[in-house]
């Protein structure tokens, strides 16, 4: 009997529950706009949102944020293909832009909104990386770029008997090889952490300073065999891990986030937009334990990101308006000064504000300067349609040889091998 | 019921079973209520500390986790999922048990075969449908379209077959009740025990779904499972607020396990005999 | 409800109307056609919209090449021709079969010894039921949490009591045995219990008369255990076998959650735990194409479809 009335009980709240969803429906406000703005990790917006909605009377802005990029980006494909549920700015990596430029139909062309004259504002490269071939649409605005520097922890250098001053830590390795013999010193002196974290964040380092193509030529044709650079980049780092310098963590693992705090690995090329997230992951109680110095090799670009308005937003110049102001140069700065994301606008660039900024958190390091000397040196990298399941296939190989499953060439051979299935 | 008389043996074996079930759950506790700081210390802490409060405030403070919106998000999907899948079920399980009707055995044949297409496969299509009912990142989006299960029809078939005689249902038609009347007072009663347990499996799958809510709903509407994955990306390093999320997330499964638990033993124990 | 209608006049003898009679005979015989349509409807016409259609969807995508913007044109059985060529599908596979045996094989055999155990004249019996069901509360989230940090290579609790007996530590998910076997721990953990007590309600349904005919010819206990305990359950032994490899099949949670890092989803460097599941989300949501990732989750609903037929067969040659 209990079951019955329970039951009966319950199905009326079920139907009642029901009736006010369908009836509850739309509630947005009908005074004013409110646009949504999705991101991944760490854009330093917050402050440029208050602005924008102080100028703009009407105006409400939401941003809605994914931690990980590898959780953000399948979402955004979701989005797209169901023609709803990207809001009305949406933040695309570098790497999955490529496969966005195929469908420009999908993004708004920012040049009907204005865009165009906004050329100067942006490394010309940037520029043209979100426009299509023939220039006619332009689907997203550059933010930042990830400008190049090696970050490492101070007293794990002293511990091995290392220099900690970032000038001294910087002329350690001008070159690849060079970073290579301070980490057998490093390792010699100590046993108990990795010189870096793991060889795919070194690899896709190197990978990015060997020209102006990686898996792909411009014609998007697969040249992963003959391109000599990746097997450069390839070498170098089955070299390194023969040496005993990889933790053999894996990036982005919980393991890897405790490992900035427990001090598991000395140094990690850390573009300019990682450094909020070790911040965040290392926690205030290693504050001036890490440290930034230039990045071995001649600058290079890894990471970056664009804003883009999806044609399914429904305020589609306002978002547009909104990006612009986002991506302006003061946008950029301002993003930069609060999370350290480097700007792609030559003039933010040469703002004094980007020039002079240190980073308290990393024993007051020079970022702007250190940064900007390496964006200074940057070549356009052309990374092509499938460069991320390539690239996911490539590291799978490292890891396998950083953990002793297979030899560096067995690895090259089945990097090579599954690299072609996937493109 | 044999009559065995249990050895000393025995015992000792089944307190290392319940002690290896349990202790992961007394560990997550322990971890709840300890600081950050004897992470990773070896021997493992093993006793309960004092900072349960203080990372259950954290837990609850942290904004962008949403934590007790999840829980009273997963709170509503999983009772109004546990009760259509419950009463649905019956209702055609025991029509496909007892009632002959045309099309019967195709019909569920078409329940068989498609008995547990998994969730991750329909995803795309499935949210499609949400876009055109413009659910997304509402609460019906989880909630709807799981209100009947082909698993819940089968088993209750399975049951009903068994557990309810032809003759009581032939003696309430011969008295003049109608169908569904017959379903409410006669049918309905006896698959109690069954009901009990495809309810007890509902509510606990709905609670832990974890893949179309991760889906379908933002990071600002979670249900608790959602909020604890944003909690373990995002804070990863902080294990005690994550411990304690992941407490506070059994919790309430606990709390229906203790209070019943008695009748879940006994429900699952006389639901699969039957079925 | 229905008692006090009939017994409200005892006394009244009056015939029903004869007219009414007909009219009661032509709702009852609506009601038996009708009825059983109607009980089943609701459940079918929710199962169509969210079950069915994407079901079906799935399949359409899978004939079709189908990326990011959407259908870019119908290739018949291309993406399955590719499908049966391609070793990362079969490893998937391998992975799947090997883990569902890994965790099902010990989950069984431990549940139907716990249930033998259960099976007797015990005190606190009640209390040994629920701290064995206890892990079924668990969701796999709170699971991955728990044992990614049991699992952990430099600081887990595994390697911990590894090096207690002088084991040196595992890189659990560098190979291929060692992380099937952290996953189906995880599985083992949360589902023996459970599948225990089922058994044990099985057991407890065996007539008492077989043991002491038993006895009586003098079977020793193990003897009993083989010849008559496991032939009288075997339904519910096969029930539970059935019930597992669908879930088994479907695994995708635990080695996602276990795996960790940007790459989770290939399920190691070599992809030594990726299951197809996993493998049908790489394609569809890392690598844009919906047309191959679909073919893929259509060979899951396939292997699906033949367990569930499996079942079907076996439980009527039971019956």
């Amino acid at each position: 009997m209990r079951v019955r009335k329970l039951l009966a009980g319950s199905l009326a709240g079920v139907l009642l529950a029901a009736v006010t969803a369908c009836g509850g429906g739309e509630s947005g406000g009908s005074d004013g706009t409110t646009l949504v703005v999705k991101t991944f990790g760490q854009f330093g917006y917050d402050e440029l949102y208050k602005q924008y909605e102080s100028s703009h009377p009407g105006i409400k802005i939401k941003e809605e944020n994914i931690a990980k990029l590898g959780d953000y980006s399948p979402k955004l494909q979701q989005w797209l293909a169901a023609g709803s549920g990207a809001g009305d700015v949406v933040a695309i990596e570098e790497g999955v832009l490529v496969q966005f430029m195929g469908q420009p139909d999908k993004f708004v062309n920012l040049l009907d909104h204005g865009a165009g004259e906004l050329k100067g504002n942006f490394l010309d490269w940037k520029w043209q990386q979100a426009l299509t071939r023939d220039g006619s649409k332009l689907v997203g605005l550059g933010t930042d770029v990830g400008a190049q520097g090696m970050c490492y922890r101070t007293d794990l250098f002293e511990k091995a008997g290392l220099p900690t001053d970032r000038d001294e830590v910087g002329k350690l390795w001008p070159t690849w090889d060079a970073y290579l013999a301070t980490g057998q010193k490093f390792v010699a002196a100590n046993k108990d952490a990795g010189f870096f974290d793991s060889a795919g964040n070194i690899y896709t380092n190197i990978l990015m300073q060997q020209g102006d193509h990686t898996y792909y030529d411009t014609d998007n044709k697969l040249v992963i065999d003959s391109n000599p650079g990746v097997k450069t980049a390839w070498d170098q780092a089955t070299q390194m891990i023969a040496a005993g310098l990889s933790a053999d963590i894996a990036a982005y693992s919980p393991q890897w986030n405790a490992g900035f705090k427990n001090g598991k690995f000395a140094t990690i090329p850390c573009p300019s937009w990682m450094l909020a997230t070790i911040e965040k992951q290392a926690g205030p109680e290693n504050a001036g334990k890490w440290d930034v110095a230039k990045v071995p090799g001649t600058g290079a670009v890894r990471g970056g990101s664009f804003l883009a308005v999806p044609t399914q937003s429904k305020h589609q110049a306002e978002a547009a308006e909104l990006a612009k102001f986002l991506t302006s140069p003061e946008g950029q700065t301002a993003a930069f000064t609060s999370k350290n994301n480097f700007p792609s606008s030559p003039q933010a660039i040469d703002d004094t504000a980007v020039q002079s900024a240190t980073n308290k958190y990393f024993n007051d390091a020079p970022v702007g300067k250190i940064f900007g000397d390496s964006v200074k040196a940057l070549k356009p990298v052309y990374l092509g349609p499938n460069n991320l399941a390539i690239g996911d296939r490539v590291t799978a190989a490292l890891t396998a040889v950083e953990q002793d499953k297979l030899s560096a060439d067995a690895a090259w051979a089945k990097a090579l091998e599954d690299a072609k299935r996937a493109g | 019921m044999t009559e065995r008389r249990a050895s000393p043996l025995v015992y000792i074996s089944l307190l290392a079973a319940v002690a290896l079930s349990v202790f992961p759950l007394y560990w997550l506790f322990v971890i709840a209520t300890r600081s950050n700081d004897v992470i990773g210390d070896w021997p493992p802490p093993l006793t309960p500390g004092g900072n349960l409060g203080d990372n259950l405030g954290r837990l609850f403070g942290t904004e962008e986790a949403y934590f007790l919106k999840g829980m009273v998000n997963s709170a509503i999907s999983a009772v109004v999922v546990t009760v259509a899948v419950v009463f649905f079920s019956s209702l055609a399980g025991f029509a496909f048990a007892k009632l002959r009707f045309r099309g019967r055995n195709a019909l569920l044949l078409v329940i068989l075969a498609t008995m547990m297409i998994p969730v991750q496969m329909g995803i795309i299509p499935l949210y499609m449908i949400m876009v055109k009912l413009g659910w997304q990142n509402q609460l019906q989006a989880v909630v709807v379209p799981f209100l009947v299960s082909a698993f819940g029809v089968f088993l209750m078939r399975q049951y009903a077959e068994r557990a309810v005689p032809d003759e009581l249902v032939e003696a309430a038609v011969v008295d003049g009740s109608s169908t569904f009347r017959t379903f409410w007072s006669v049918v309905l009663p006896a698959l109690r025990p069954g009901a009990a347990v495809l309810g007890l499996l509902t509510f606990m799958g709905t609670w832990n779904e974890f893949l179309w809510p991760l889906a379908v709903l933002e990071a600002d509407n979670p249900t608790v499972q959602v909020s604890l994955s944003q909690l373990s990306t995002a804070y990863y390093t902080d294990y005690t607020l994550m411990f304690a999320g992941a407490l506070v997330a059994i919790l309430p499964l606990l709390f229906v396990f203790i209070a019943f638990g008695r009748q879940i033993i006994g429900g699952i124990m006389e639901g699969a005999v039957k079925a | 409800m229905v008692a006090p209608l009939r017994t409200s006049a005892p006394g009244n003898q009056d015939p029903v109307p004869v007219r009414a009679q007909h009219r009661l005979r032509l709702w009852d015989r609506w009601d038996r056609r009708v009825s059983p349509y109607l009980f089943i409807a609701p459940f079918f016409v929710l199962y169509a919209i969210f079950g069915l259609y994407p079901l079906g969807f799935t399949a359409w995508v899978s004939l079709h090449e189908w990326g990011i913007a959407g259908q870019a044109g119908f290739v018949g059985a291309d993406n399955y021709v590719r499908l049966f060529g391609d070793p990362d599908f079969w490893n998937a596979v391998v992975n799947t079969v090997g883990m569902f045996i890994m965790s099902t094989v010990p989950q069984l055999l431990i549940a139907l010894i716990l249930a033998s155990l259960l099976n007797q004249k015990l005190r606190g019996v009640t209390l040994f039921r629920l701290g064995v069901l206890a892990p079924i509360v668990t969701s796999v989230a709170a699971v991955g949490i728990m044992f990614s940090q049991i699992f952990d290579r430099d600081a887990g609790l595994a390697n911990g009591l590894l090096g207690l007996v002088g084991v040196s530590p595992i890189d659990w998910r560098a190979d291929r045995l060692p992380s099937w076997f952290a996953i189906s721990t995880m599985v083992d953990w949360r589902w023996t219990g459970y599948n225990a007590l089922i058994y044990l309600a099985a057991m407890q349904a065996v007539p008492a008369v077989l043991y002491e005919a038993a006895v009586v010819d003098g079977a020793s206990k193990v003897r009993q255990f083989f010849s008559i305990t496991v032939p009288m359950i075997r339904p519910t032994l096969i029930f539970t076998v059935i019930v597992s490899t669908i879930g088994g099949l479907q695994l995708f949670t635990e080695p996602l959650i276990f795996g960790s890092g940007d790459y989770a989803i290939l399920g190691g460097s070599l992809r030594q735990f990726q299951t197809v599941s996993m493998y049908m989300f790489e394609n569809a949501f890392r690598n844009f194409d919906y047309g191959y990732g679909s073919a893929v989750a259509l060979m899951i609903f396939l292997m699906i479809v033949v367990v569930a037929a499996v079942n079907y067969l076996i439980s009527r040659r039971m019956r």
